[in-house]
Protein backbone atom coordinates (compact mmCIF):
# COMPACT_ATOMS: atom_id res chain seq x y z
CA UNK A 1 0.00 0.00 0.00
CA UNK A 2 1.44 3.56 -1.29
CA UNK A 3 0.05 6.84 0.65
CA UNK A 4 1.10 10.40 0.66
CA UNK A 5 2.76 11.42 3.61
CA UNK A 6 2.58 14.93 5.35
CA UNK A 7 4.83 14.91 8.32
CA UNK A 8 4.53 19.23 9.52
CA UNK A 9 6.84 20.59 11.09
CA UNK A 10 7.33 19.50 14.28
CA UNK A 11 7.74 15.87 13.55
CA UNK A 12 11.31 17.52 11.75
CA UNK A 13 11.69 19.14 14.93
CA UNK A 14 10.60 18.43 18.93
CA UNK A 15 8.11 15.50 17.64
CA UNK A 16 11.37 13.66 15.92
CA UNK A 17 10.80 10.36 17.39
CA UNK A 18 7.34 10.33 16.46
CA UNK A 19 8.20 10.61 12.48
CA UNK A 20 11.54 8.12 13.10
CA UNK A 21 8.89 5.70 14.79
CA UNK A 22 6.03 6.31 12.14
CA UNK A 23 8.79 5.32 9.50
CA UNK A 24 9.79 2.28 10.98
CA UNK A 25 6.73 1.11 11.57
CA UNK A 26 5.03 1.35 8.50
CA UNK A 27 7.82 -0.03 6.90
CA UNK A 28 7.36 -2.95 9.01
CA UNK A 29 3.89 -2.75 7.99
CA UNK A 30 4.49 -2.80 3.74
CA UNK A 31 3.19 0.41 3.86
CA UNK A 32 4.61 2.78 1.33
CA UNK A 33 4.67 6.79 2.67
CA UNK A 34 5.57 8.74 0.24
CA UNK A 35 6.49 12.56 1.68
CA UNK A 36 4.25 14.90 -0.21
CA UNK A 37 7.02 16.79 -2.61
CA UNK A 38 7.79 20.60 -0.88
CA UNK A 39 5.43 20.46 1.18
CA UNK A 40 4.54 23.89 3.77
CA UNK A 41 3.41 24.06 7.03
CA UNK A 42 -0.39 24.21 8.04
CA UNK A 43 -0.21 27.66 9.92
CA UNK A 44 -0.78 25.43 12.75
CA UNK A 45 -2.94 27.24 15.50
CA UNK A 46 -1.89 30.73 15.10
CA UNK A 47 -3.17 30.86 11.24
CA UNK A 48 -6.42 29.19 12.26
CA UNK A 49 -6.58 32.03 14.94
CA UNK A 50 -5.73 35.20 13.04
CA UNK A 51 -6.87 34.65 9.40
CA UNK A 52 -9.07 32.27 8.05
CA UNK A 53 -8.37 32.55 4.30
CA UNK A 54 -4.53 31.94 4.76
CA UNK A 55 -5.10 29.18 7.25
CA UNK A 56 -7.22 27.29 4.17
CA UNK A 57 -4.87 28.59 1.67
CA UNK A 58 -1.72 26.98 3.27
CA UNK A 59 -3.62 23.58 3.72
CA UNK A 60 -4.95 23.82 0.42
CA UNK A 61 -1.07 24.66 -0.60
CA UNK A 62 -0.22 20.94 0.01
CA UNK A 63 -3.38 19.47 -0.68
CA UNK A 64 -2.50 20.52 -4.25
CA UNK A 65 0.80 19.00 -3.85
CA UNK A 66 -0.75 15.76 -3.17
CA UNK A 67 -3.12 15.75 -5.63
CA UNK A 68 -0.24 15.83 -8.08
CA UNK A 69 0.55 12.34 -7.16
CA UNK A 70 -0.82 9.24 -8.45
CA UNK A 71 -2.37 7.92 -5.04
CA UNK A 72 -5.56 9.78 -3.24
CA UNK A 73 -4.54 9.06 0.45
CA UNK A 74 -3.02 11.29 2.26
CA UNK A 75 -1.47 10.49 6.00
CA UNK A 76 -0.51 13.02 8.83
CA UNK A 77 0.77 11.76 12.02
CA UNK A 78 0.03 15.04 13.60
CA UNK A 79 -3.47 15.57 14.55
CA UNK A 80 -3.49 19.60 14.50
CA UNK A 81 -2.42 19.00 10.57
CA UNK A 82 -4.12 16.44 9.87
CA UNK A 83 -7.22 18.65 11.03
CA UNK A 84 -6.01 21.57 8.87
CA UNK A 85 -5.85 19.28 6.09
CA UNK A 86 -8.98 18.23 6.29
CA UNK A 87 -11.27 21.48 7.15
CA UNK A 88 -9.56 23.05 4.26
CA UNK A 89 -10.39 20.51 1.92
CA UNK A 90 -14.15 20.77 3.02
CA UNK A 91 -14.32 24.04 3.76
CA UNK A 92 -13.17 24.57 -0.09
CA UNK A 93 -15.81 21.77 -0.88
CA UNK A 94 -18.48 23.79 0.62
CA UNK A 95 -17.79 27.20 -0.52
CA UNK A 96 -17.37 28.23 -4.39
CA UNK A 97 -16.33 31.73 -3.57
CA UNK A 98 -14.23 30.67 -0.85
CA UNK A 99 -12.46 28.22 -3.06
CA UNK A 100 -11.75 30.51 -5.97
CA UNK A 101 -10.08 32.98 -3.33
CA UNK A 102 -7.80 30.35 -1.92
CA UNK A 103 -6.90 29.07 -5.77
CA UNK A 104 -5.87 32.45 -6.31
CA UNK A 105 -3.93 32.68 -3.09
CA UNK A 106 -2.24 29.60 -3.61
CA UNK A 107 -2.55 29.60 -7.56
CA UNK A 108 -2.95 26.08 -7.97
CA UNK A 109 -6.22 24.62 -9.15
CA UNK A 110 -7.82 21.79 -6.19
CA UNK A 111 -10.13 18.99 -6.80
CA UNK A 112 -11.00 18.37 -3.52
CA UNK A 113 -11.23 14.43 -3.33
CA UNK A 114 -8.29 13.34 -1.62
CA UNK A 115 -9.12 11.22 1.49
CA UNK A 116 -7.09 12.58 4.42
CA UNK A 117 -6.38 10.50 7.10
CA UNK A 118 -4.46 10.61 10.74
CA UNK A 119 -2.08 7.84 11.46
CA UNK A 120 -3.82 6.35 14.11
CA UNK A 121 -6.98 5.95 12.34
CA UNK A 122 -5.13 4.77 8.90
CA UNK A 123 -3.22 2.41 11.16
CA UNK A 124 -6.74 0.96 12.58
CA UNK A 125 -9.11 1.14 9.93
CA UNK A 126 -6.88 1.22 6.51
CA UNK A 127 -4.25 -1.25 7.53
CA UNK A 128 -6.26 -3.04 10.09
CA UNK A 129 -5.19 -4.93 13.61
CA UNK A 130 -4.75 -8.53 12.15
CA UNK A 131 -1.93 -6.81 10.18
CA UNK A 132 -0.35 -5.16 13.29
CA UNK A 133 -1.02 -8.42 15.12
CA UNK A 134 0.75 -10.21 12.59
CA UNK A 135 3.58 -8.18 13.54
CA UNK A 136 4.05 -8.33 16.89
CA UNK A 137 7.13 -10.75 17.54
CA UNK A 138 7.99 -9.32 21.60
CA UNK A 139 4.22 -8.21 23.19
CA UNK A 140 3.95 -5.64 25.56
CA UNK A 141 3.14 -8.05 28.34
CA UNK A 142 2.99 -6.35 31.89
CA UNK A 143 3.47 -2.81 30.72
CA UNK A 144 0.63 -0.94 31.91
CA UNK A 145 -0.50 2.36 29.75
CA UNK A 146 -3.15 4.85 29.68
CA UNK A 147 -4.29 5.54 26.11
CA UNK A 148 -4.70 9.76 25.75
CA UNK A 149 -5.87 10.80 22.81
CA UNK A 150 -5.91 14.85 23.31
CA UNK A 151 -8.26 16.85 21.10
CA UNK A 152 -7.67 17.35 17.71
CA UNK A 153 -7.51 14.08 16.62
CA UNK A 154 -11.07 14.05 17.91
CA UNK A 155 -12.67 16.92 18.46
CA UNK A 156 -14.98 18.77 17.13
CA UNK A 157 -16.46 15.50 15.68
CA UNK A 158 -18.30 17.44 13.02
CA UNK A 159 -14.88 18.50 11.67
CA UNK A 160 -12.70 14.86 12.73
CA UNK A 161 -15.51 12.80 11.37
CA UNK A 162 -14.66 10.56 14.58
CA UNK A 163 -17.51 8.55 16.02
CA UNK A 164 -17.34 8.21 19.58
CA UNK A 165 -15.32 11.61 20.71
CA UNK A 166 -16.42 10.97 24.25
CA UNK A 167 -14.89 7.70 25.20
CA UNK A 168 -12.42 7.13 21.64
CA UNK A 169 -11.10 3.34 21.86
CA UNK A 170 -8.65 2.76 18.55
CA UNK A 171 -5.65 3.71 20.59
CA UNK A 172 -6.73 1.19 22.95
CA UNK A 173 -7.13 -1.44 20.56
CA UNK A 174 -3.83 -0.95 19.42
CA UNK A 175 -2.53 -1.22 22.51
CA UNK A 176 -3.95 -4.18 23.59
CA UNK A 177 -3.19 -6.25 20.29
CA UNK A 178 0.51 -5.34 21.34
CA UNK A 179 -0.25 -7.43 24.21
CA UNK A 180 0.01 -4.48 26.79
CA UNK A 181 -2.36 -4.00 29.76
CA UNK A 182 -4.37 -0.95 29.12
CA UNK A 183 -5.49 1.32 31.75
CA UNK A 184 -8.99 3.08 31.90
CA UNK A 185 -9.30 6.64 32.88
CA UNK A 186 -12.03 9.96 32.38
CA UNK A 187 -9.05 11.97 30.71
CA UNK A 188 -8.70 10.14 27.31
CA UNK A 189 -9.53 13.58 25.46
CA UNK A 190 -8.92 16.43 28.22
CA UNK A 191 -6.90 19.37 27.08
CA UNK A 192 -3.20 19.33 28.09
CA UNK A 193 -3.33 23.26 27.35
CA UNK A 194 -1.66 22.45 23.55
CA UNK A 195 -0.13 25.88 22.07
CA UNK A 196 -0.27 27.59 25.47
CA UNK A 197 3.26 25.84 25.87
CA UNK A 198 5.39 28.83 25.42
CA UNK A 199 2.93 31.82 26.01
CA UNK A 200 0.50 31.11 29.12
CA UNK A 201 2.99 28.43 30.40
CA UNK A 202 1.37 28.28 33.62
CA UNK A 203 -1.87 27.07 32.17
CA UNK A 204 -0.25 24.24 30.58
CA UNK A 205 1.46 23.08 33.59
CA UNK A 206 -2.37 23.44 35.42
CA UNK A 207 -3.82 21.46 32.64
CA UNK A 208 -1.12 18.53 31.83
CA UNK A 209 -0.90 18.56 35.63
CA UNK A 210 -4.65 17.34 35.96
CA UNK A 211 -3.38 14.84 33.34
CA UNK A 212 0.24 13.38 34.96
CA UNK A 213 -1.51 13.52 38.94
CA UNK A 214 -4.51 11.52 37.71
CA UNK A 215 -2.54 8.61 35.54
CA UNK A 216 0.14 8.55 38.40
CA UNK A 217 -2.71 7.75 40.23
CA UNK A 218 -4.11 4.99 38.48
CA UNK A 219 -0.74 3.69 38.77
CA UNK A 220 0.59 3.72 34.70
CA UNK A 221 4.26 3.19 33.60
CA UNK A 222 3.34 5.25 30.95
CA UNK A 223 1.13 7.70 28.98
CA UNK A 224 0.89 7.20 25.67
CA UNK A 225 0.05 9.82 22.87
CA UNK A 226 -0.78 10.31 19.41
CA UNK A 227 0.28 14.31 19.29
CA UNK A 228 3.79 15.59 19.68
CA UNK A 229 2.25 18.81 21.32
CA UNK A 230 0.81 16.77 24.08
CA UNK A 231 3.88 14.83 24.57
CA UNK A 232 6.32 17.69 24.65
CA UNK A 233 3.43 19.22 27.28
CA UNK A 234 3.44 16.07 29.39
CA UNK A 235 6.85 15.22 29.58
CA UNK A 236 8.38 18.84 29.76
CA UNK A 237 6.29 20.03 32.60
CA UNK A 238 6.67 17.01 34.78
CA UNK A 239 9.01 18.67 36.97
CA UNK A 240 6.99 22.16 37.54
CA UNK A 241 3.81 19.97 38.40
CA UNK A 242 5.79 17.86 40.61
CA UNK A 243 7.53 21.00 42.47
CA UNK A 244 3.58 21.85 43.21
CA UNK A 245 2.82 18.72 44.43
CA UNK A 246 6.52 18.53 46.45
CA UNK A 247 7.17 14.85 44.73
CA UNK A 248 8.76 13.90 41.87
CA UNK A 249 6.85 12.71 38.93
CA UNK A 250 8.76 10.42 36.23
CA UNK A 251 5.94 9.32 34.19
CA UNK A 252 7.39 8.23 30.77
CA UNK A 253 5.11 9.92 27.36
CA UNK A 254 5.67 7.67 24.32
CA UNK A 255 4.20 7.46 20.96
CA UNK A 256 2.04 4.93 19.97
CA UNK A 257 4.08 4.17 17.22
CA UNK A 258 7.38 3.51 19.67
CA UNK A 259 5.37 1.09 21.19
CA UNK A 260 4.37 -0.52 18.42
CA UNK A 261 7.89 -0.62 16.66
CA UNK A 262 9.09 -2.42 20.37
CA UNK A 263 6.47 -5.09 19.99
CA UNK A 264 7.75 -5.35 16.27
CA UNK A 265 11.22 -6.39 17.59
CA UNK A 266 12.66 -2.91 15.98
CA UNK A 267 15.84 -1.81 17.26
CA UNK A 268 14.68 0.79 20.34
CA UNK A 269 17.63 3.65 19.07
CA UNK A 270 15.50 3.84 15.76
CA UNK A 271 12.57 4.86 17.33
CA UNK A 272 13.67 7.81 19.30
CA UNK A 273 13.09 5.85 22.80
CA UNK A 274 16.64 7.42 23.86
CA UNK A 275 14.91 11.48 22.92
CA UNK A 276 12.55 12.30 25.83
CA UNK A 277 12.98 14.24 28.86
CA UNK A 278 11.33 11.37 31.13
CA UNK A 279 13.47 8.19 30.11
CA UNK A 280 11.31 5.18 29.31
CA UNK A 281 14.62 3.25 28.90
CA UNK A 282 15.07 1.80 32.59
CA UNK A 283 11.31 1.43 32.99
CA UNK A 284 11.47 -0.91 29.53
CA UNK A 285 14.58 -2.94 30.64
CA UNK A 286 12.55 -3.35 34.54
CA UNK A 287 9.91 -4.65 32.47
CA UNK A 288 11.81 -6.97 30.04
CA UNK A 289 10.98 -5.45 26.87
CA UNK A 290 14.62 -3.98 25.61
CA UNK B 1 -35.87 39.17 23.04
CA UNK B 2 -34.65 42.81 22.95
CA UNK B 3 -31.25 41.17 21.41
CA UNK B 4 -33.09 40.85 18.10
CA UNK B 5 -34.59 44.45 17.65
CA UNK B 6 -31.48 46.21 18.29
CA UNK B 7 -30.15 49.36 16.39
CA UNK B 8 -28.68 49.30 13.31
CA UNK B 9 -25.15 49.16 14.70
CA UNK B 10 -25.18 46.09 17.12
CA UNK B 11 -26.69 44.17 14.75
CA UNK B 12 -24.27 44.57 12.06
CA UNK B 13 -21.58 43.26 14.65
CA UNK B 14 -23.39 40.40 15.31
CA UNK B 15 -23.80 39.97 11.36
CA UNK B 16 -19.91 40.85 10.44
CA UNK B 17 -19.13 37.94 13.14
CA UNK B 18 -21.71 35.26 11.80
CA UNK B 19 -20.92 35.73 8.09
CA UNK B 20 -17.09 35.63 8.90
CA UNK B 21 -17.62 32.67 10.83
CA UNK B 22 -20.03 31.20 9.37
CA UNK B 23 -21.46 30.24 12.45
CA UNK B 24 -25.63 30.83 13.24
CA UNK B 25 -24.61 32.43 16.76
CA UNK B 26 -28.64 33.41 16.88
CA UNK B 27 -29.19 29.93 17.80
CA UNK B 28 -27.23 29.97 20.92
CA UNK B 29 -29.40 28.84 23.49
CA UNK B 30 -26.94 30.05 26.46
CA UNK B 31 -27.09 26.59 28.52
CA UNK B 32 -23.21 27.27 29.52
CA UNK B 33 -22.07 23.47 28.14
CA UNK B 34 -19.32 25.49 26.55
CA UNK B 35 -17.76 27.49 29.34
CA UNK B 36 -18.72 23.91 31.35
CA UNK B 37 -16.28 22.30 29.32
CA UNK B 38 -14.05 25.09 28.63
CA UNK B 39 -10.32 24.09 29.04
CA UNK B 40 -9.33 28.00 29.55
CA UNK B 41 -12.36 29.20 31.41
CA UNK B 42 -11.26 30.74 34.69
CA UNK B 43 -12.05 33.41 36.63
CA UNK B 44 -10.46 35.77 34.72
CA UNK B 45 -10.99 34.62 31.05
CA UNK B 46 -15.08 34.68 30.93
CA UNK B 47 -15.34 31.56 28.39
CA UNK B 48 -17.70 31.16 24.94
CA UNK B 49 -21.09 31.39 26.77
CA UNK B 50 -20.23 34.95 27.70
CA UNK B 51 -18.70 35.97 24.80
CA UNK B 52 -21.51 34.73 22.64
CA UNK B 53 -23.93 36.57 25.18
CA UNK B 54 -21.66 39.98 24.07
CA UNK B 55 -21.50 39.47 20.54
CA UNK B 56 -25.83 39.02 20.67
CA UNK B 57 -26.11 41.85 22.76
CA UNK B 58 -23.57 43.74 19.83
CA UNK B 59 -21.16 44.94 22.64
CA UNK B 60 -18.22 45.03 20.19
CA UNK B 61 -15.81 46.67 22.28
CA UNK B 62 -16.29 44.11 24.84
CA UNK B 63 -16.37 41.01 22.67
CA UNK B 64 -13.19 42.54 20.65
CA UNK B 65 -11.47 42.82 24.06
CA UNK B 66 -11.97 39.33 25.38
CA UNK B 67 -9.41 37.40 26.23
CA UNK B 68 -11.72 34.15 25.53
CA UNK B 69 -10.97 34.48 22.06
CA UNK B 70 -7.31 34.89 22.65
CA UNK B 71 -6.66 32.07 24.92
CA UNK B 72 -9.21 29.36 23.12
CA UNK B 73 -6.78 26.59 21.78
CA UNK B 74 -9.82 25.57 19.41
CA UNK B 75 -9.62 22.17 20.95
CA UNK B 76 -13.31 21.60 20.12
CA UNK B 77 -14.84 20.28 23.27
CA UNK B 78 -17.44 23.32 23.07
CA UNK B 79 -18.46 22.60 19.60
CA UNK B 80 -18.53 18.78 20.58
CA UNK B 81 -20.72 19.68 23.80
CA UNK B 82 -23.29 22.42 21.91
CA UNK B 83 -26.80 21.57 21.43
CA UNK B 84 -26.51 23.69 18.51
CA UNK B 85 -23.28 22.69 17.29
CA UNK B 86 -21.65 26.21 16.97
CA UNK B 87 -18.07 25.91 16.13
CA UNK B 88 -16.12 28.53 18.91
CA UNK B 89 -12.68 28.67 17.05
CA UNK B 90 -14.58 29.93 14.10
CA UNK B 91 -15.84 32.67 15.90
CA UNK B 92 -12.36 33.46 17.40
CA UNK B 93 -10.61 34.15 14.02
CA UNK B 94 -13.56 36.23 12.76
CA UNK B 95 -13.19 37.89 16.04
CA UNK B 96 -9.28 38.36 15.23
CA UNK B 97 -9.81 39.31 11.85
CA UNK B 98 -12.39 42.41 13.32
CA UNK B 99 -9.85 43.51 16.16
CA UNK B 100 -6.93 43.93 13.84
CA UNK B 101 -9.25 45.52 11.33
CA UNK B 102 -10.57 47.54 14.11
CA UNK B 103 -7.01 48.71 15.20
CA UNK B 104 -7.83 47.12 19.00
CA UNK B 105 -4.86 46.44 20.37
CA UNK B 106 -4.42 42.66 21.48
CA UNK B 107 -5.65 42.26 25.47
CA UNK B 108 -3.45 39.35 25.63
CA UNK B 109 0.14 40.30 24.75
CA UNK B 110 2.03 36.88 25.07
CA UNK B 111 -0.36 34.79 23.07
CA UNK B 112 -0.42 37.36 20.13
CA UNK B 113 3.30 37.84 20.16
CA UNK B 114 3.76 33.95 20.49
CA UNK B 115 1.41 33.50 17.41
CA UNK B 116 2.78 36.42 15.70
CA UNK B 117 6.49 35.15 15.53
CA UNK B 118 5.09 31.56 14.50
CA UNK B 119 3.51 33.11 11.29
CA UNK B 120 6.98 35.20 10.79
CA UNK B 121 8.72 31.84 10.64
CA UNK B 122 6.30 30.39 8.70
CA UNK B 123 6.07 33.32 6.01
CA UNK B 124 10.05 33.47 6.07
CA UNK B 125 10.73 30.18 5.63
CA UNK B 126 7.56 28.16 5.01
CA UNK B 127 7.85 25.52 7.79
CA UNK B 128 7.76 26.94 11.23
CA UNK B 129 11.21 26.69 13.29
CA UNK B 130 9.55 25.66 16.58
CA UNK B 131 12.68 26.45 18.36
CA UNK B 132 13.80 29.06 17.14
CA UNK B 133 10.13 31.20 17.34
CA UNK B 134 10.54 30.00 21.59
CA UNK B 135 13.59 30.91 21.59
CA UNK B 136 12.88 34.05 20.13
CA UNK B 137 9.61 34.43 21.86
CA UNK B 138 11.40 34.14 25.45
CA UNK B 139 14.12 36.42 24.63
CA UNK B 140 11.17 39.13 23.74
CA UNK B 141 9.38 38.58 26.66
CA UNK B 142 12.52 38.89 28.88
CA UNK B 143 13.21 35.75 29.76
CA UNK B 144 15.83 34.33 28.01
CA UNK B 145 16.55 31.63 30.00
CA UNK B 146 13.06 30.06 30.17
CA UNK B 147 12.89 25.94 29.73
CA UNK B 148 16.43 26.44 29.17
CA UNK B 149 17.21 23.24 31.16
CA UNK B 150 14.89 21.16 29.73
CA UNK B 151 16.64 22.77 26.38
CA UNK B 152 19.97 21.77 27.43
CA UNK B 153 18.66 18.09 28.78
CA UNK B 154 17.19 17.43 25.20
CA UNK B 155 19.74 18.53 23.02
CA UNK B 156 21.91 16.18 25.46
CA UNK B 157 20.47 13.24 24.34
CA UNK B 158 20.28 14.26 20.89
CA UNK B 159 16.61 15.41 20.27
CA UNK B 160 17.79 18.76 19.59
CA UNK B 161 20.32 19.95 17.12
CA UNK B 162 22.46 22.93 17.43
CA UNK B 163 21.58 23.96 13.70
CA UNK B 164 17.82 24.13 14.98
CA UNK B 165 19.12 27.02 17.12
CA UNK B 166 21.24 29.09 14.89
CA UNK B 167 18.84 31.92 13.32
CA UNK B 168 18.59 32.98 9.95
CA UNK B 169 19.45 30.58 6.97
CA UNK B 170 18.07 30.14 3.54
CA UNK B 171 14.92 31.39 3.36
CA UNK B 172 11.62 29.62 0.90
CA UNK B 173 9.56 31.86 -0.51
CA UNK B 174 6.34 29.79 -1.12
CA UNK B 175 4.44 30.12 1.81
CA UNK B 176 5.75 33.95 1.55
CA UNK B 177 3.84 34.48 -1.82
CA UNK B 178 0.76 32.86 -0.06
CA UNK B 179 0.95 35.23 2.83
CA UNK B 180 1.27 37.97 -0.09
CA UNK B 181 -1.39 37.21 -1.64
CA UNK B 182 -3.99 36.75 1.18
CA UNK B 183 -3.06 39.58 2.00
CA UNK B 184 -4.13 41.27 -1.38
CA UNK B 185 -7.08 38.79 -2.04
CA UNK B 186 -8.25 40.02 1.31
CA UNK B 187 -8.22 43.72 -0.06
CA UNK B 188 -10.26 42.91 -3.05
CA UNK B 189 -13.31 41.88 -0.79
Amino acid sequence: MKVSYYPGCSLEATGKPYDDSTRQVCRALEVQLEEIPGWICCGSSPALKMNQLLSVALGAFNLAAAEKRPQAEVVAPCPFCFRRLLSAQEEIGQDQKLKARVEQAIEKDLTGQLTVHNLLGFLHDAVGLPAIAAQVKRPLTGLKVLPYYGCYLVKPPRVTHYEDPDNPTALDDILRVLGAEVLDWDFKTECCGAGLSVSKTERVVELSGRLIREAAWRGADAVVVVCQLCQANLDMRQREIGRQDRRRYQLPILYFTQLMGLAFGLHPRTLGLHHHLVDPLALLHQKRLL
Amino acid sequence: MTRLGQAAAPRAFLQAVQERSGQNLEACLQCGKCSGSCPICTDKVGGPRRLVAAILYGLKEQALQDPTWWYCVSCGTCMTRCPVEINMYRVATALCELAEAAGVKPVESDIHLFEELFLKSVERFSRAREVQVVMNFNVRTWRPFKDLAQGLTLMRKGALSLAEMVPGGPGDQRAGRIFARVRQVSKEK
